[in-house]
């Protein structure tokens, strides 16, 4: 922390030598019409020097340039760019609101301003604007920016049913998903059937694929930065939305007006209300629902200080009439504070709560128990930006996250042959340090150059076996309440260079390396409420990977076409897998169970966009591979990864047919997952047995799907809009494999059949849309 | 219980949208393999003719059978050093003469096949008696099943590994194990979810409760797991068997205590 300052310092004296005449602008960039700040707004200087900025996750910028007049432009998807003319003699602050357009036609998927995409040194970046994801159809009408980022390159669903995504040939538990900050350690609801982000809540969301700046870390494959609303500063405004199995509300309005602003917003899905339609008390008498309560306030204090405060809660229920009940979900708490120093050091300060956890309770004449299990992080997390000059940039601060992990409880009540068993709880505590410059070189030329410190110790108080090759326990330790048990310290260096052809193109190129120090355990081949993260131990080390990746970045037709390239290898090290029958509930020796391998994925993503008119929409095509290897698994020779697809298309369009009607479809396709068949089979006891050989070295069939939606807006200028969307899911009803299974013929026991399960045929629904 | 709970989602996504999660019989092309030597023995503590059964894989489009390998040699030898000598009394299937294995003691077994030697050890462990049956109503959105419930007294203070082989009109119909980590020392009432709708009248249900040692218990959860027994389904490998020399299958000295109930 102090050699931070100690830094700061001296760039600041640095800087003052040389900025004669230099004066600092700041200020933050928000919507005219709500007062709600704007992230990744550009804010443009055209003058003797051309210099331009894009606005902080708080709506901030600070640029710091020699005096001068300049033509300025502020400019964000969706409104109107604003110019000016404004002379530049002394350092000041310079607030803009811009307008929006309601001749909205941006598409979903941007990239802040026109051709950011191509100037900018930043890879694998994607934003999705969720103001406009209600024009992209989904699954029973239920908005989803998970879903829809699953659309984009390099971004591949782990499955039907499945709100898990795989990032460049990472696995599920690889992405970190943060929520204001706040990691999210369950992002689904309903077993995957939906995210837990409900989008009215949602204001940003930034996806890094790799060359993640170095303020970010804990995960090897992507950062999913997810920014809520901050609330209408100037009215009170109330919307949401009746669907067939959920229903939303959103209200927002001002503290204090134009000083501070507060949102809530609330979802609720009652599939058990179909249930309780039955006149069968075994149906009705069940109970499944999930929602989600999402809260955010801000006050601004003064023009150097604001204060946030948001939250989420959101749990799933279910309930097998009285004798079976099961809930989970997350809930996160996060404070801020943003304060200007000077009028060109930036900070932020956060204090982070993030909790997930589950019950299962048990009720019945013969057992009665209830099981409890959770994860719980406090994190502290200061934030520096520094303007140094108009081609300068300087980020840096420090990040402290402390880990609870309780992996399970078991409590018998009354009735019952368990035992009360509580498996030993795990702490740990992950310190990291970053700083990171953004150097414009040249015209041609930008640079990010980060390092990030990272260290994990694993604290006491515990019991702490050591394991051999083959899993049996070589040595057992006793460790007191906060003795440390094993620290793992890493650098990771962040770099991305950018070199302008002409003002159209741009070829890129980055290094990044991710360390991760918390792991998600499944076997299982699809995500589970119950799924158990460990820490890295004595026996568990850091996951480690080095990912390269260049690319071509091109706009076309004044900025209307949007073409990329991207190329990436990556090296994992440590990486886990189980051996064959282990048993992940209440295991207290899970660390027996696992082995250790490498890993290597690579691959090619093209995306191609059109961005402006009544058709726009785009393609993404990605060619990868992602292989493993492990000493102990499938003779030691490399094998495919389950999130191997070897090729993964999305075609996107959307049509604005007139003033009140749209249509919009989504087709993909993709290879089918890389699993185990048997390859023979055998008797065991007279039960048919199945011989497996190579590990995931079959394939399920492709799975492909076409969807499609149409949303018809009401009449404008009524006090109340409201709006229909129609969607159809699976529109030919392709019958795509959930599951393929293989088992005795029921009808001729001497046979044996293959069995394929499929999840969604064809699904229409239908949501109505308020706002007042 | 994981893979009930997805059913219970479709189930309700199902009622909501009045389509069904369908199941297709499909083909599918499946690699050949070479046959690999299958041994399956079992030594129980009833005086009785023990039996060791030895096949080969087959390939998957085959009928399903019993795909003997005669003319192997058997030996099982005890700890104490007795050699019992097995005998090729069908196809593939070797006796002994009548003998019981005892509690505490490993047995080796050794099988040559055509010149290559598999072996296997595993030991007997305590014995549980199995103490009654009694048969439990579950309704499931709406369905009514019965289902077996196997009631014994876990011993306190070791780790115990508990197979239950159900046989039906003497037809084996489940084959599941359990271990004792959650309910060491109690009075154990454990549910066989085998559904039992189809029964006549005078049908006898009978469950063999054996004790088996940590290896044996590990291969048949992880058989389980194959079959997508005991939660969510599971990337498929061959369980983890006792046997050397990549032979497949299982080599088990375990307790046996058997109850029957008939339908009335």
């Amino acid at each position: 922390m102090r050699s931070f300052l100690l830094v700061a310092l001296i760039l600041f004296s640095f800087t003052c030598s040389y900025g004669q005449n230099r004066f600092t602008i700041s200020g933050t960039v928000s919507d005219e019409a709500s007062g709600e700040t704007l992230i990744g707004a550009t804010v443009k200087l055209d003058g003797q020097v051309v210099t331009g900025i894009t606005t902080n996750s708080y709506g901030f910028y600070s640029i710091n340039i020699p005096s001068g007049t300049y033509k300025i432009s502020v400019s964000f998807i969706g409104y109107k760019t604003l110019i000016q003319s404004i002379k530049i003699d002394k350092s000041g602050k310079f607030n803009f609101s811009l307008v929006g357009d309601n001749e909205l036609t941006e598409v979903v998927i941007s990239s802040t301003k026109g051709d950011e995409n191509v100037s900018n040194p930043q890879m694998g970046l994607q934003k999705v604007n969720v103001r406009e994801i209600s024009n992209v159809p989904v699954l029973l009408g239920e908005r989803d920016v998970l879903k829809t980022l699953q659309l984009l390159p390099g971004i591949k669903s782990a499955g039907e049913g499945n709100s898990g995504f795989y990032v460049r040939g990472g696995s599920t538990d690889q992405n970190l998903i943060l929520l204001d900050e706040a990691p999210v350690y369950n992002a689904s609801h309903l077993l995957g059937f939906f995210s837990t982000f409900n989008s009215d809540a949602i204001k940003d969301l930034s996806v890094y694929k790799g060359g993640m700046p170095a303020q970010y870390g804990g995960r090897l494959s992507s950062v999913l930065d997810i920014r809520m609303n901050e609330g209408n500063r100037k009215n009170y405004e109330m919307e949401g939305g009746i669907g067939l199995i959920s229903s939303r509300l959103k209200i927002e309005g001002p503290l204090v007006k134009d000083k501070g602003s507060f949102m809530i917003s609330a979802r609720r899905t009652y599939l058990d209300a179909f249930l309780a339609l039955s006149p069968d008390s075994a149906i009705n008498g069940n109970t499944l629902f999930f929602y989600d309560l999402n809260a955010k306030a801000n006050y601004q204090l003064d023009d150097k200080n604001t204060f946030y405060l948001s939250g989420y809660f959101g749990r799933d229920k279910l309930g097998i009439s009285k004798s079976f009940g099961f809930n989970w979900g997350n809930s996160t708490l996060t404070m801020r504070w943003n304060h200007l120093y000077g009028d060109r050091l930036f900070s932020n300060t956060s204090l982070i709560y993030s909790n997930y956890n589950y019950v299962i309770q048990n009720n019945n004449d013969v057992n009665n128990f209830e099981v409890n299990s959770s994860i719980r992080d406090f994190n502290i997390k200061q934030d520096y930006e520094f303007s140094i000059s108009n081609i300068n940039n300087l980020k840096f601060g420090v990040n402290a996250i402390h880990h609870t992990i309780s992996p399970g409880k078991l409590t018998s009540r009354g009735n019952s042959s368990v035992n009360q068993i509580t498996n030993e709880n795990r702490q740990g505590l992950e310190l990291a340090g970053y700083i990171s410059d953004e150097w414009a070189i040249s015209d041609k030329f930008n640079m990010v150059t980060g390092l990030r410190l990272s260290s994990f110790s694993l604290l006491g108080p515990g019991t702490f076996k050591t394991y051999d090759l083959d899993g049996i326990a070589t040595d057992t330790l006793l460790y007191g309440k906060g003795k440390v048990i094993q620290t793992y310290l890493y650098l990771e260096p962040r770099f991305s260079l950018s070199y302008q052809l002409g003002s159209i193109g741009s070829l890129k190129a980055a290094y990044t390396r991710n360390i991760q120090n918390i792991h998600l355990m499944s076997n299982s081949t699809t995500t589970s409420p119950t799924d158990l993260y460990i820490l890295n131990s004595n026996n568990v080390k850091p996951e480690i990977a080095d990912q390269v990746a260049g690319g071509y970045f091109r706009n076309f037709f004044d900025n209307t076409y949007e073409f990329s390239v991207e190329l990436y290898y990556k090296w994992l090290q440590n990486q886990i897998e189980y051996r064959t029958g282990t048993d992940l509930r209440g295991n207290s020796n899970v660390e027996a169970d696992l082995l250790y391998g490498k890993g290597r994925a690579y691959g090619i993503e093209f995306f191609l966009k059109k961005r402006f008119g009544r058709f726009n929409g785009w393609i993404g095509y990605t060619l990868s591979k992602t292989e493993r290897q492990f000493d102990q698994l499938n003779g030691a020779s490399w094998f495919y990864a389950k999130q191997d697809r070897t090729h993964d298309l999305s075609l996107v369009g959307i049509f604005k047919a007139s003033t009140r009607w749209s249509f919009s479809s989504v087709f993909v396709y993709n290879t089918g997952n890389a699993v185990t068949y048997p390859s023979g089979k055998y008797q065991i006891n007279g039960r048919t047995a199945f011989y497996y050989t190579e590990k995931n070295g079959y394939r399920t069939p492709a799975y492909h799907r076409l969807d499609f939606a149409a949303t018809l807006e009401g009449k404008p200028g009524k006090k109340l809009q409201s709006s229909w969307s129609f969607g159809v899911y699976n529109v030919y009803n392709r019958q795509n494999a959930f599951a393929i299974n293989f088992k005795d013929d029921p009808d001729d026991a001497t046979k044996t059949q293959v069995v394929r399960t499929t999840l969604f045929g064809i699904i229409p629904s239908v949501t109505w849309n308020f706002k007042f | 219980m994981k893979s009930t709970i997805v059913k219970l989602i479709v189930t309700a996504a199902v009622i909501v949208t009045s389509l069904s999660s369908c199941e297709k019989v499909i083909d599918l092309e499946l690699n050949k393999s070479e046959p690999v030597i299958v041994v399956y023995g079992e030594i129980n503590d009833q005086t009785e003719n023990q039996y060791v059964r030895i096949s080969r894989t087959y390939s998957f489009t085959e009928p399903n059978k019993f795909n003997e390998v005669t003319g192997a040699r058997v030996i099982v030898t005890s700890q104490a050093g007795s050699v019992i000598n097995y005998s090729e009394i069908t196809p593939g299937v070797y006796q002994s003469s009548k003998f019981r294995g005892r509690t505490g003691v490993q047995y080796t077994l050794d099988v040559t096949v055509d010149g290559k030697k598999y072996s296997a050890v595993s030991t007997m462990p305590e014995k549980v008696f199995l103490d009654s049956l009694n048969f439990r109503d579950v309704s499931f959105f709406g369905n009514n099943s019965t289902y077996l419930i196997a009631n014994f007294l876990d011993p306190l203070g070791i780790q115990n590994q508990y197979r239950y082989v159900l046989s039906i009109k003497s037809k084996v119909v489940e084959d599941l194990v359990s271990e004792d980590r959650f309910n060491d020392g109690n009075v154990v009432a454990n549910t066989i979810y085998y559904k039992l709708n189809d029964l006549e009248r005078g049908d006898a249900i009978e469950l063999d409760l054996q004790c088996i040692d940590r290896n044996v218990y590990k291969y048949y959860y992880a058989f389980g797991q194959n079959l997508g027994e005991g939660g969510p389904p599971v990337a498929p490998a061959n369980p983890p068997s006792n046997i050397s020399n990549g032979a497949l299958g299982i080599f088990s000295v375990h307790t046996s205590s058997k109850r029957i109930a008939k339908v009335m």
